[in-house]
């Protein structure tokens, strides 16, 4: 009788022991997903401010080939419309528009004048004259936003 | 765990992919895009740039950019191909003393090997950038026809890098396991592979232990530059028609083009039509000229079909060649930029008559697959489950149909979306739809059509014992809470008196799915007209409530408001009511607004009013009701 007894407490031990290393590997496992997801809700944080910047990045990606087409529009302004007061005004849109999107965060590049890094200008060719490696002229000028280059500018560099 | 990389090593362009957080996924560099030119330059200042940096300078240092050397590695020197290709290059090369090929960049000579290396390098520093640690194990692609030292130069250029390179795999093998193909049954698979410049074709036998390469074929030279050089002609030769001035000979014109016919490509690719604007292309003595044209897929679509009936053709060719039937094919995959192309997708499911895989994005799939590769042999090796597949004790449901309450009108007001991860809460605060109302009902309603008739009900309890009070001002807070085991338990308190009720409903949430699958069939269908019923009832509510509050506010007014104003909000009230339980939704949503304009009118002249005698007295109105109410017993 005793014997069965003891056995029994043995058992229930052993039981006991088990639950305890059942509940110990849950309690843990409950712990860590608890920390995964507060981790989890850090990275979603800096994931939405990426996604800001990207929802950014997009937008000026549309708008910038828009200034271009501006500053073409205005070197093909001759000298005799140039007084036009219809043509000042639409100089003072691109204006406008050069300085909304600077409050927005967008950088110009500089070039011209600068030595030639390719980290931030696109050569499109080599031209005879001036110092070589530095920029003589730009074809179309380049962005920054947020550290990042957004569009190198493309200009010609002398040799 | 050990960080892993998959790296498909282009001829052009390199790509990787790694698992975070158990999914596998494509990895931007340091310069932000996932494509990495394989393109490697000493600069003039004598510095070494690799990338887009060396693609940006390449044209002030022609002799000293170096590109496509993976077309030279471990091949021989003297090979009558090699030998095609080096006559196409602006760089300097020679033979090596062994046989093989050696590239000038600067003062010094370089294997292609080395060369390979320096870009898996960059791949490696951006990789360490963006996982945050030194990555050693990789799994690198080559093409299904790379030989043997072919494959053994592609493993020395991953060691010089500074990888573990656990093993090199062909290209479509890689996209055949990001699909997971081949794991449980042998599947033949053939891997259409469309690249920017090159066309690849290959017909896989894949099974659990094995993956057999049964033909490939292909063009060297044919893909997606291709289709943006059709547009570019197009718009050169109509330029030239109307205006009689050939933009060939302007560089800058050519170079805004060759972007504008690019970004026509991949608008035709998901619009019908694209408009090509490039304003002050160029100018003559008449001063600026402009240029503007409109391309339907239609059109793009004939300019190019040859294009893709050449990639069909050599489809054929390549099934031939070992005598398989089209219908022997189990699975097709999309590879390469060029697959998004729509037309190129429909040719390839008009020929196999069947839909091709193209869920993962083409662009990255084979270095994704490369990654899960990666991943596998990384796991196995240190004894452990790979990640993005490990079975855990936690498996966790999500709710297969919307929980939700009935609410003034028969409105189906959702508590807990479908596809919530259970367990979970939600609960809302509701209040009464008439004065005095002493109880409310709550039935709990599973569906997702917009009327409570429509949708399932699991259970309905009344909570009873609420103080009398006008309408709006109770508020009876409804929690709905489900365990682990999808046990729901949705309670109902009263928030001044304290009582509760509440009901457990078990079991009900795992209806079959067939049942599921038609609940949720039933609500696409009916979405639109539900949506219409369901704002129609929120109009009449608000039009009632409004009705409500007005009269209310007319009689707690008394002779504070003018007679007119006071008769003016009547006459509205009079005119609302008469509409109200009509089925104009349109002319109820006017009349409400007439309403409301008038009564803040008395609202704000009785405000004005109290302002000068005294101190206003801090109103509960009925702006603090709840945003529901529960619908009357």
């Amino acid at each position: 009788m005793k014997e069965e007894k003891t056995k029994t407490i043995e058992e229930i031990e052993k039981m006991l022991e088990e639950m305890e290393q059942k509940k110990e590997e849950y309690f843990l496992g409950w712990q860590r997903e608890k920390a995964d997801f507060l981790n989890y809700k850090k990275q979603e944080f800096e994931r939405l401010k990426g996604t800001l910047c990207i929802a950014k990045e997009s937008v000026f990606e549309e708008i910038i080939p828009v200034l271009d087409s501006f500053r073409l529009a205005e070197k093909a302004i001759s000298e005799e419309d140039k007084n036009n007061k219809s043509v000042i005004g639409l100089l003072m849109i691109k204006k406008q528009l050069e300085n909304a999107l600077k409050a927005l965060g967008l950088e110009e590049i500089e070039s011209i004048g600068k030595s030639f890094n390719p980290s931030l200008h696109e050569a499109v060719e080599e031209v005879e004259g001036g110092e070589t490696g530095l920029i003589i002229e730009e074809v179309e000028k380049g962005y920054n936003y947020n550290g990042k280059v957004l569009r190198p500018s493309k200009v010609k560099v002398g040799k | 765990m050990t960080k892993v990389l998959g790296i498909d090593l282009g001829t052009a362009i390199t790509k990787s992919a790694s698992i975070i957080n158990g999914e596998p996924k494509a990895l931007e560099n340091r310069e932000g895009s996932i494509l990495t030119p394989s393109i490697i330059a000493q600069t003039k200042g004598g510095e070494r740039v690799v990338g887009i940096l060396a693609q940006r300078q390449a044209i002030t240092n022609p002799k000293n950019t170096i590109s496509a050397v993976k077309r030279f590695i471990g091949r021989r020197f003297s090979d009558s191909e090699v030998q095609k290709e080096l006559k196409l290059l602006p760089y300097e090369t020679r033979e090596k003393s062994d046989g093989g090929v050696e590239v000038k960049m600067g003062d010094k000579w370089y294997n292609p090997i080395e060369i390979s290396s320096m870009i898996l390098q960059k791949i490696k520093a951006d990789a360490k950038d963006k996982l945050g640690e030194e990555v050693k194990n990789v799994v690198i692609t080559c093409p299904a026809n790379f030989d043997d030292s072919q494959r053994k130069a592609t493993i020395a250029a991953g060691e010089i890098a500074g990888f573990k390179v656990l093993r090199v795999i062909n290209e479509p093998t890689a996209a055949a396991l990001a699909y997971g193909f081949g794991k449980k049954d042998a599947q033949k698979i053939l891997v259409y592979d469309f690249g920017g410049g090159t066309f690849d074709v290959t017909i896989l036998d894949v099974s659990p232990d094995v993956v057999e390469v049964l033909a490939t074929g292909g063009e060297s030279h044919l893909g997606g530059n291709d289709f943006d050089q059709r547009i570019i002609d197009w718009i050169l030769a109509e330029f030239k028609k109307e205006q009689g001035i050939d933009l060939v000979k302007d560089a800058l014109a050519l170079q805004r083009l060759k972007e504008a016919a690019e970004k026509a490509k991949t608008e035709l690719s998901s619009a019908m039509e694209t408009n090509i604007n490039l304003p002050f292309i160029t100018s003559d003595a008449d001063g600026p000229k402009h240029l503007e044209y409109k391309l339907s897929r239609a059109q793009f679509d004939s300019m190019t079909n040859d294009l893709i009936i050449r990639s069909i053709d050599r489809v054929k060719k390549t099934l031939e060649e070992i005598k398989m039937n089209k219908s022997e094919i189990n699975e097709v995959i999309l590879v390469g930029g060029t697959t998004l192309i729509p037309a190129a997708r429909d040719a390839v499911k008009n020929f196999f008559g069947q839909e091709p895989n193209k869920s993962i994005n083409p662009e990255e799939v084979v270095a994704i697959g490369a990654a899960i590769e990666a991943e596998i042999l990384t796991a196995k090796e240190e004894g452990r489950t790979p990640e993005g597949d490990i079975k855990s004790v936690l498996l966790l449901d999500v709710l297969p149909l919307s929980l939700g309450i009935e609410t003034l009108g028969g409105v189906s007001t959702p508590m807990i979306a479908k596809n919530t991860t259970i367990p979970t809460t939600g609960s809302q605060v509701f209040s009464t739809a008439v004065d005095n109302q002493p109880s409310v009902e709550i039935n709990v309603l599973q569906g997702e059509r917009s009327m409570a008739s429509d949708n399932r009900s699991l259970g309905k309890f009344i909570l009873n014992g609420i103080p009398p009070a006008p309408r709006g001002i109770p508020q009876v807070e409804v929690k709905f809470d489900i365990d682990a085991n999808g046990v729901l338990t949705v309670t109902a308190i009263d928030k001044a008196s304290n009582k509760s009720q509440s009901i457990k409903v078990e079991g009900s949430i795992g209806i079959s799915k067939e049942d599921i699958e038609k609940m949720r069939k039933d609500a696409e269908i009916h979405a639109a007209e539900d949506q219409k019923k369901k704002e129609s009832i929120e109009v009449k509510n608000i039009a009632d409530n409004l009705i409500y509050q007005s009269e209310k506010t007319i009689k707690d007014a008394g002779d504070k408001v003018s007679a007119e104003a006071k008769k003016e909000v009547e006459d509205k009230i009079t005119e609302l009511k008469k509409v109200k339980d009509g089925d104009n939704i349109e002319e109820i949503k006017g009349k409400t607004e007439e309403l409301s304009q008038a009564i803040q009118k008395v609202g704000a002249a009785m405000y004005q009013a109290q302002q000068q005698p005294q101190e206003p007295k801090k109103e509960e109105g009925p702006e603090n009701a709840p945003e529901a109410e529960t619908e009357k017993e």
